[in-house]
């Protein structure tokens, strides 16, 4: 079990960005947890730049860019590996 | 005053503006400048330049990079609050932040290059400028005034800029981003090599003049009052735009899926369209007579380049991120500065230059301060304020107001004002939105005396003077405070 956080004020990016991230999980059949995070606050707490942000077991993978659907896959994968 | 007249007037004013606009203005400065902003965007690293932000950084290098990442880094909100709410909090503190969050707006690529290019190089240069000294100023100003909340801040420190590990941008993203900016620059620069025609040709249209003239009579001009009128050339140009659009709509949405073909169509178009807006077109009685300018050839050149290194040297990454976030910055901002600069095309129709002309006619205190009330109250979506400003100009409003009204719009509008008070609080968010106007103010007055003939070296006198009393008076503070704090420490 996964927990995915995506990072960002609701812009186009993050709806982007959530889109493939659950794509990416459901082509690997995992489930996960997906939240959103659109407090500014609580976005700073995982020292990011830019938004979108991508947050996989609450580690920062990926931050201020659209990341490609294989390496959002990969992401996955290694966190699942590590649990 | 019958009512449909009146309507069909503004309607047509309306629509003259936009067609006029779109031919005219967008593509050889709009069009580059969105590519130019995606590729800093998606290009160069922000580590590169937040890594001088941290909270150890001394001032002479914190707050020029605070610019550096105003000017830079920053195209978009997505970028400029989390940089901004980031820099304030964990890194330099409250004074880069300001500077940084002044300069964002003010002089980006995008609205800088719009200026340029639609008003003209001197209020480019003068914005550019003006808003280097005074967001530097109004960040000093900040950091003295709430000196004991940034104290307080250092207990708190974290290290997230100082910590960042340094990654430079790889010589092909930067030859890439250097290669927008040729194309941009032989795009819009009005030299003699570039503009004149060193091949002329001729299309055997016998139409092209009666084409021309029927376009005439549809959008009616006043070349006296200003207004524009849109040639042959403009409607071929429009036509490619909705063409680049649909294609882009097509090939770059889905772009995170992979490169199809109609990503493919959408470069080629995008290629084709700022050839043609290169060349010098000419409706005459014999056909259409086609020049190629310097301009073609430079932008040609520019363009080979561009390809090459697109295709040889960056990474499939890179080049989807930077597709991807030009198209957004398109997607983005360009709708609503169609609906802008129609709109400022329906109220000319309506203003009195009188009125304008009355209130800031002349380079006055009241006339700069009028401006700025205007830019300080108004809420225009990004780049729409600059149509209005050269609508302004039109109606005869003075250069000085004009810049001060240029200075405090971008900077301030509602919506920042909201999100401001949400990161640094209300006291601090009216002090800023304070020293914002006055400096808007003073920079049209200065500017302004400037156009009205004063002496290059008494503007610079009075400038360094100016300068020179903000500086004394921020030291006096400063001193003040230091001994107020040795006389606490003595007493503890």
């Amino acid at each position: 079990m996964l927990t995915i956080k995506i990072l960002g004020p609701g812009c186009a990016n993050c709806k982007r960005l959530e889109e493939i991230a659950r794509q990416a999980a459901s082509d690997l059949n995992v489930t996960a947890e997906f939240a959103k995070v659109t407090d500014y606050n609580d976005i700073l707490a995982y020292d990011v730049l830019s938004t979108p942000g991508l947050v996989i077991n609450e580690k920062l993978v990926s931050s201020g860019r659209i990341p490609s659907p294989a390496s959002v896959s990969a992401w996955i994968a290694d966190a699942m590996k590590a649990t | 005053m019958d009512v449909a007249a009146f309507l069909v007037n503004a309607l047509r004013g309306g629509l003259g503006n936009l067609a006029a606009y779109l031919a005219a203005h967008v593509l050889l400065c709009l069009l580059p400048a969105f590519y130019i902003a995606g590729a800093m965007t998606a290009l160069i690293p922000k580590e590169s330049v937040t890594r001088f932000l941290g909270r150890n950084t001394r001032q002479a290098v914190s707050y020029p990079a605070a610019v550096l990442a105003g000017g830079l880094l920053a195209v978009c909100s997505c970028t400029i609050v989390p940089l901004f709410a980031g820099i304030y909090k964990k890194g330099a503190g409250i004074g880069p932040a300001i500077t940084f969050l002044f300069f964002a707006p003010a002089a980006n690529i995008l609205a800088l290059v719009y200026t340029g290019s639609v008003i003209g190089v001197d209020l480019a240069l003068a914005r550019l400028l003006l808003s280097l000294a005074f967001s530097i100023g109004i960040g000093l100003i900040m950091a003295l005034v709430f000196r004991s909340d940034d104290a307080a801040h250092d207990e708190a420190t974290s290290q997230m800029f100082a910590a960042q590990s340094v990654k430079g941008m790889s010589p092909a993203s930067l030859m890439f981003l250097l290669g927008w900016v040729a194309v941009l620059l032989f795009g819009t620069l009005k030299l003699d090599i570039l503009t004149g025609s060193f091949l002329n040709g001729t299309l055997p249209l016998p139409g092209a003049q009666q084409f021309q003239a029927l376009l005439d009579r549809l959008v009616p001009f006043d070349a006296s009052k200003g207004e524009e009128g849109i040639s042959l050339q403009g409607v071929i140009l429009i036509l490619l735009l909705v063409a680049i659009g649909l294609a882009s709509w097509r090939g770059f949405e889905r772009i995170h899926d992979g490169f199809s073909a109609w990503t493919r169509a959408a470069i080629a178009l995008i290629g084709l369209t700022l050839l043609v807006a290169a060349l010098n077109v000419q409706a005459r009685p014999v056909g259409l007579s086609v020049g190629f300018t310097g301009k073609f050839f430079g932008v040609l050149f520019a363009l080979a380049v561009l390809f090459q290194l697109g295709r040889a040297y960056l990474t499939d990454d890179e080049l989807r991120d930077w597709l991807w976030e030009s198209w957004r910055f398109v997607k983005q901002i360009f709708p609503l500065l169609v609906v802008g600069v129609f709109l400022v095309g329906v109220i000319r129709a309506l203003i009195r230059p009188e009125w304008i002309e009355s209130l800031a006619g002349s380079n006055t205190l009241l006339g700069n301060l009028t401006g700025v009330a205007f830019g300080v109250f108004m809420y225009f979506p990004t780049l729409v304020e600059v149509p209005i400003a050269q609508m302004f100009l039109r109606l005869g409003m003075h250069r000085g107001p004009l810049l001060a009204y240029l200075m405090a719009d971008p900077e301030l509008s509602l919506q920042s004002i909201l999100m401001l008070c949400a990161i640094i609080g209300k006291l601090k968010t009216w002090t800023f939105v304070g020293w914002v106007a006055f400096f808007s103010t003073i920079a049209g007055l200065i500017y302004g005396a400037w156009v009205d003939g004063m002496s290059l070296g008494r503007v610079v006198l009075y400038f360094a003077l100016f300068l020179t009393l903000l500086v004394l008076a921020l030291w006096l503070v400063r001193h003040r405070n230091h001994r107020q704090d040795d006389i606490q420490a003595q007493t503890l």
